[in-house]
């Protein structure tokens, strides 16, 4: 065994290679079926040690939620810890009967209400009452994280999940012997859902938008940062409005479940000491039993042109950051690989050209630094450009010596040295990122996802290889200009400002 | 041919899946044994050098990397130095080598995509390096330049000094890692290694020679473990190494042993105050034990059932069934060689804290008096042992291990007499160890946020409660060299401006002041308007009233301590605010301009024009007089912050008018480091009308 995994790496990863041999050895060990459902699996073999991760990417995430429900594909996520029909009640159509209970009772309080000032104080209050018994009620019939307590208790680690703007992912890892417990759990999961404690992990949610957001300086300007580049696109927020979160209800998930966790939309790598036709045998016994559903609608709001600079501030005593977003395509435009390398050109390690001006040089920045595609990928979205200042330093003094920069690549060309060292990162980067079976499935499905084909994590070498100084000037010139831009910054808060100076 | 295959697999597995229409329940589910794991195989042994190093063949991917450790550590830094360690590690590497400075080494690496990296952390100092395999040799050639003869070039310590002023300045900025910081800190001890920060002065008094002698102490081939793992041939790399370091032979004597934990128990809550979050980060605990103590695993499985992942009692109580919290924990955070810290963290709305808090202590109080459950003990038990195999899912995972062993005098078996240890844990074992263990009554509870949002004030815990000072201390200003001359002329030049002013003994016949004043702050929204009246009484009473757009504020102080009244309340001065209070009086003309007679204060002239007082705190500011005239010019002194570097504030007066025979400003411009800040303009100045101590007192 370990014999041929040794000549298969010799040939595989020679970095002077060409992706395609690459890929070619890769995919030798790599198994790919669909459903008749369409949920499509990826099984990369890696027999190194006896364990398994496994990776389930939804081609769903924050940019679907409805209007008003901003957060539903979040708390939605949240549900994954609360179990499903079989694993964690006590009695499974008592407790259903129960949560049937609460949501009427939830109805009927929320009609009330919506009467304004015609409402029945009384009646809402009654009907508060009653919410809550009935919760307790249906809370009786629990045992708590049951579903995580089975994947920790069975060797499971890593066990979490997340939701991002365009997808939300669920993942963890079992010894290898124990892989069908994440088929029967995850299966049955997906299948049918249970909103049971909803509105005490509405709290939670809640809660963890307190700790990232509006307990954060950082979290502050990053929402304000996205909710000023985006006007209408729902990449404006991924954990979701404040009030749009308190107000979210177990039919809202329901929907959202039955809305976008058809099989065609779910994608699920596995990589580790497995035997595909094994992994194959189990797919079809526990997600055969999925029923299709019709493709999810897309999104379809577009967002608008924009026209001009757009200029955010938070008020804040933190010491200040600055973030700059400029316009460009999504992820399947032709360009998209040129603001790959031009991230890379900008703020790779300690040799990107905003590294060495701000932090090295100039010494006007603790960190700063790019991001090629960010809040996300799937919608057009922003080239990101950041910027912590030094103490003594302005935003100012970092907004203007980025703003040189990126003048300067207008002007002049990336040279060859810098270009070919870009490329030869990303190279090394796909090849570092092949010993982690974690890692490894997380991409294997992103790509599968992202590009209808895993392929493309070997294909995107070739594809940066092709990319061009002539290639990095004309994006530049066409997408970093003012008009498309947005910047947001901290400043001082007017009171501060007057306590200190008044003493 | 593929294809073929997976077609058949199909057909197979369909008919298959219509047979077993009922799947198996999770208790159904049947596992078959675990394959057996195969240890990675490492070779050690020493260098003619003295230089310990354990190899590891790994032919998956075509790369190569290592690290070496070193016996070095933030612990053994001078006091008055704190952050050495972690310079002297950083810029090994950024500042280059005799051949090739930091910068050219970052692209000749990039350009390779290889990595050397250098760090020096509590009780270890590692220098690390990552390559494709076929640039090993130029990559070890560099690794082995930043280990041995680093060339500490001066510009790269500056940068690191920048940098880490700005991580001083930005240390209080997010709440959690506030928590986080002065948790650990009380714990430890503030004035021991394990619990001192770094502080500006420390920066100001690292030099080059300081990184040079202290990479000169530690870094030694007798006291190096190096380790190295990838797609090499043992045999060839051992000779590589042997030839690479031959001529690196210096010696050092022994490393002394890392100083022992002295921190007494602090129990009692601890609150920062931080009125821009709406959360409460909480940490709780006090100083465990070591992962060699016998009782180490029955903790671990405590701690675990206590509040370790989704399954633990504090997450089920708190987060679940409460929801009060997004993150809750417990941890049992022992160390190699010295204690480490039993805590619980987590963060809850401000309005759930001391609720978070008791319900908390009750989980602590539960798992000290009752036997858990048996199906607790087995969860927590299992999953140890069922995710064992993760402890050896990559070699390098168990290479690590192997060296950190060695580093720390630990057995090579250690992880399986913990797995045996684990497995013989019982509920008998969680209960006595909890109870011998875990000090509820020690407990160091510190809470950063915002208590005027707290549900209950936290003194209802009945505990003492102490506010944490955020004040980040300011660099002591270089003082002028004083001399009897020096002094003697600073005497002369303050005489001078006694006179100009109106002469000595009128502004000692001042005993109060009154001053109403206008003041228009720069703000980025523009200019914002704040009336004054400041009220001062020999010798230290202060009172200040102003009128800001959002309310109306006063503070007072005896001088030693106060109160602030706010729209939102009264509240004993915070000691921030404390310190502006302090710097407020230094300034004050009737005692600034007789500092000759104030006891404990020092007069010194800088130059013709320029003196500098201190008071008997040592605060000090520099005061610039005509030399013409002996009228004041303006003032530099440095505003109190609680986060970010102090500024420099410089006050320049104008429009001077008499008041009962006294020469005072009507008008002041000051600017924060070199802008425009302020702009004073004073209504009145009333003198001498007796005002008493209990009138400035009166609350509001």
């Amino acid at each position: 065994m370990k014999l041929r995994l040794r000549c298969v790496a010799a040939l595989v990863l020679l970095p002077a290679l060409a992706a395609a041999q690459y890929l070619e050895e890769f995919e030798k060990r790599v198994t790919e079926f669909t459903l008749a459902n369409g949920m499509h699996f990826i099984v990369a073999e890696r027999h190194q040690a006896p364990v398994v991760s496994f990776h389930a990417y939804v081609n769903a995430g924050a940019v679907n939620d409805p209007n008003g429900k901003t957060g539903l594909a979040h708390m939605f996520e949240h549900m994954i810890g609360k179990g499903t029909i079989e694993v964690g009640t006590r009695n499974w159509p008592e407790e259903k009967k129960a949560l049937e209970r609460v949501e009427a009772i939830y109805d009927e309080l929320e009609m009330e209400r919506r009467k304004g000032k015609q409402a029945d104080a009384g009646r809402i209050e009654a009907l508060e009452k009653e919410l809550q018994a009935a919760m307790k009620k249906a809370n009786s019939y629990v045992v708590q994280n049951e579903f995580p307590r089975v994947v920790e208790q069975n060797g499971g680690v890593g066990f979490n999940a997340g939701t991002g703007m365009d997808s939300t992912q669920y993942f963890y890892s079992l010894p290898a012997n124990r892989v069908e417990l994440w088929f029967l759990l995850q299966s049955e999961w997906f299948l049918q859902p249970v909103y049971r404690e909803f509105y005490k992990e509405r709290d939670v949610v809640r809660e963890e938008r307190r700790m990232r957001i509006e307990s954060s300086p950082q979290g502050k300007l990053y929402e304000a940062f996205l909710g000023a580049a985006f006007i209408a696109h729902p990449y404006k927020t991924a954990i979701g409005w404040a009030s749009d979160i308190e107000h979210l209800r177990a039919k809202d998930a329901a929907w959202f479940h039955k809305t976008y966790y058809v099989p065609s939309n779910i994608t699920i790598a596995i990589v580790g000491d497995v035997d595909p036709g094994r992994m194959r045998e189990l797919a079809e016994k526990y997600y055969g039993r999925i029923p299709a559903g019709p493709p999810p609608p897309p999104v379809i709001t577009v967002e608008p042109e924009q026209y001009g600079e757009r200029r955010v501030t938070v008020e804040s005593p933190a010491q200040p950051m600055l973030m700059i977003g400029y316009k460009r395509p999504n992820q399947t435009d032709p360009d998209d690989p040129v603001f790959d390398v031009l991230s890379g050109v900008l703020a790779s390690g300690r040799t990107g050209m905003i590294y060495k001006e701000l932090v090295r040089d100039k010494k006007i920045a603790l960190a700063a630094g790019s991001a090629a595609a960010f809040p996300a990928g799937k919608y057009p979205t922003l080239f990101l450009l950041y910027a912590v200042p030094n103490v003594g330093h302005t935003v100012e003094e970092n907004e203007k010596a980025l703003y040189d920069i990126i003048e300067r690549l207008k002007k002049e060309k990336v040279d060859e040295e810098t270009l070919k060292r870009v490329k030869t990162k990303v190279r090394a980067g796909v090849i570092r990122g092949l010993d982690s079976n974690p890692g490894l499935a997380s991409q294997l499905a992103f790509y599968h996802a992202a590009y209808g084909d895993w392929r493309m994590l070997f294909k995107t070498i070739d594809i940066i290889d092709r990319v061009t100084a002539d290639d990095i000037q004309r994006v530049v010139r066409k997408y970093f200009v003012p008009k498309h831009r947005t910047v947001a910054y901290h400043v001082k808060p007017t009171a501060e400002a007057g306590e200190e100076g008044a003493k | 041919m593929r294809r073929a295959a997976i077609g058949f697999l199909m057909v197979s597995a369909l008919a298959w899946g219509q047979q077993a229409a009922k799947l198996p329940t999770l208790e159904e589910l049947q596992f078959p044994p675990l394959r057996q794991v195969e240890l990675p195989e490492v070779e050690t042994f020493t260098l003619a050098n003295g230089m310990k190093v354990y190899l590891l063949e790994d032919h998956e991917l075509p790369l190569v990397g290592g690290f070496a450790l070193v016996r070095t550590g933030n612990l053994f830094e001078p006091p008055d130095k704190v952050g050495l360690a972690s310079i002297t590690g950083e810029v090994m590497r950024t500042g280059g080598t005799k051949e090739k400075t930091g910068d050219e080494i970052d692209e000749e690496l990039e350009n390779i995509a290889a990595s050397v990296e250098s760090s020096i952390g509590e009780t270890s100092g590692t220098v690390g390096f990552n390559c494709l395999k076929e640039n090993t040799d130029e990559v070890l050639a560099v690794f082995k330049a930043i280990l041995t003869a680093p060339e500490f070039r001066q510009e790269k310590i500056d940068l690191a000094k920048t940098q880490y002023r700005s991580l001083i300045a930005r240390r209080n900025d997010e709440p959690g890692g506030i928590a986080r910081r002065e948790f650990s800190e009380i714990l430890y001890g503030r004035d021991t290694p394990y619990g001192r920060r770094m502080e500006y002065e420390h920066l100001d008094n690292i030099e080059r020679e300081d990184l040079v002698a202290f990479h000169r102490r530690y870094y030694f081939p007798k006291n190096v473990m190096l380790a190295i793992q990838g797609d090499f041939d043992a045999a060839e790399m051992k000779a590589k190494l042997e030839e690479l370091f031959s001529d690196w032979t210096v010696e050092q004597p022994p490393v002394p042993e890392f100083p022992k934990v002295t921190a007494k128990p602090a129990p009692g809550v601890y609150l920062a105050v931080k009125e821009d979050v709406n959360q409460t980060f909480l940490r709780m605990g006090h100083l465990d034990g070591m992962l060699k103590d016998p009782d180490y695993p029955a903790l671990e499985v405590m701690a675990d059932i206590l509040g370790g992942g989704f399954s633990s009692r504090l997450f089920k109580k708190i987060r679940t069934e409460l929801g009060y919290a997004y993150g809750i924990g417990a941890f049992w955070g022992a160390n190699y060689n010295h204690p480490g810290i039993f805590g619980i963290g987590g963060s809850t709305k401000s309005g759930s804290t001391v609720a978070t808090i008791r319900a908390t202590l009750e989980e602590v109080k539960k798992i000290r008096s009752e036997e858990v459950a048996p199906e607790e003990l087995k969860t927590a038990k299992d999953k140890v042992l069922n995710s064992f195999v993760f402890n050896f899912d990559s070699p390098g995972k168990t290479l690590r291990r192997l060296v950190r062993y060695d580093y720390y005098g630990y057995p090579k078996d250690f992880i399986f007499r913990y797995q045996k240890a684990v497995a013989a844990v019982t509920v008998a074992d969680v209960l006595r160890v909890a109870k011998q263990y875990i000090k509820p009554e020690e407990f160091t509870i510190v809470t950063v946020g915002n208590p005027k949002e707290f549900d209950e004030p936290l003194e209802s815990l009945g505990l003492p409660v102490k506010e944490i000072d955020l004040t980040i201390p300011e660099p002591k200003r270089e003082k002028a060299e004083t001399s009897a001359e020096s002094l003697a002329r600073g005497k002369e030049l303050l005489g001078k401006l006694q006179a100009a002013v109106g002469g000595a003994a009128k502004l000692a016949g001042v005993k109060d002041a009154t001053r109403v004043t206008q003041v228009t702050i720069q703000t980025p929204q523009g200019g914002m308007q704040v009336n004054q009246v400041n009220q001062w009484l020999a010798p230290a009473y202060f009172r200040q009233e102003q009128v800001l757009p959002f309310g109306k504020i006063t503070v007072f102080f005896d001088g030693k301590a106060g109160w602030l009244a706010g729209p939102q309340g009264t509240q004993p001065m915070p000691p921030p605010v404390v310190r502006q209070v302090r710097n407020a009086l230094l300034r004050n003309p009737f005692r600034l301009w007789l500092a000759d007679r104030q006891e404990g204060w020092t007069v010194n002239a800088v130059d013709e024009r320029t003196l500098e007082v201190s008071d008997e705190t040592g605060e000090s500011l520099r005061l610039e007089i005509d030399p013409e005239t002996g009228m004041p010019v303006k003032q530099t002194y440095r505003s109190v912050t609680m986060r970010g570097a102090p500024s420099e504030m410089v006050e320049t007066f104008s429009d001077w008018r008499e008041v009962d025979g006294i020469r005072l400003p009507f008008r002041a411009e000051t600017t924060r480091d070199g802008k425009p800040y302020a702009e004073l303009v004073v209504k009145e100045i009333r003198l001498n009308t007796g005002l008493q101590p209990e009138e400035l007192a009166k609350k509001p």
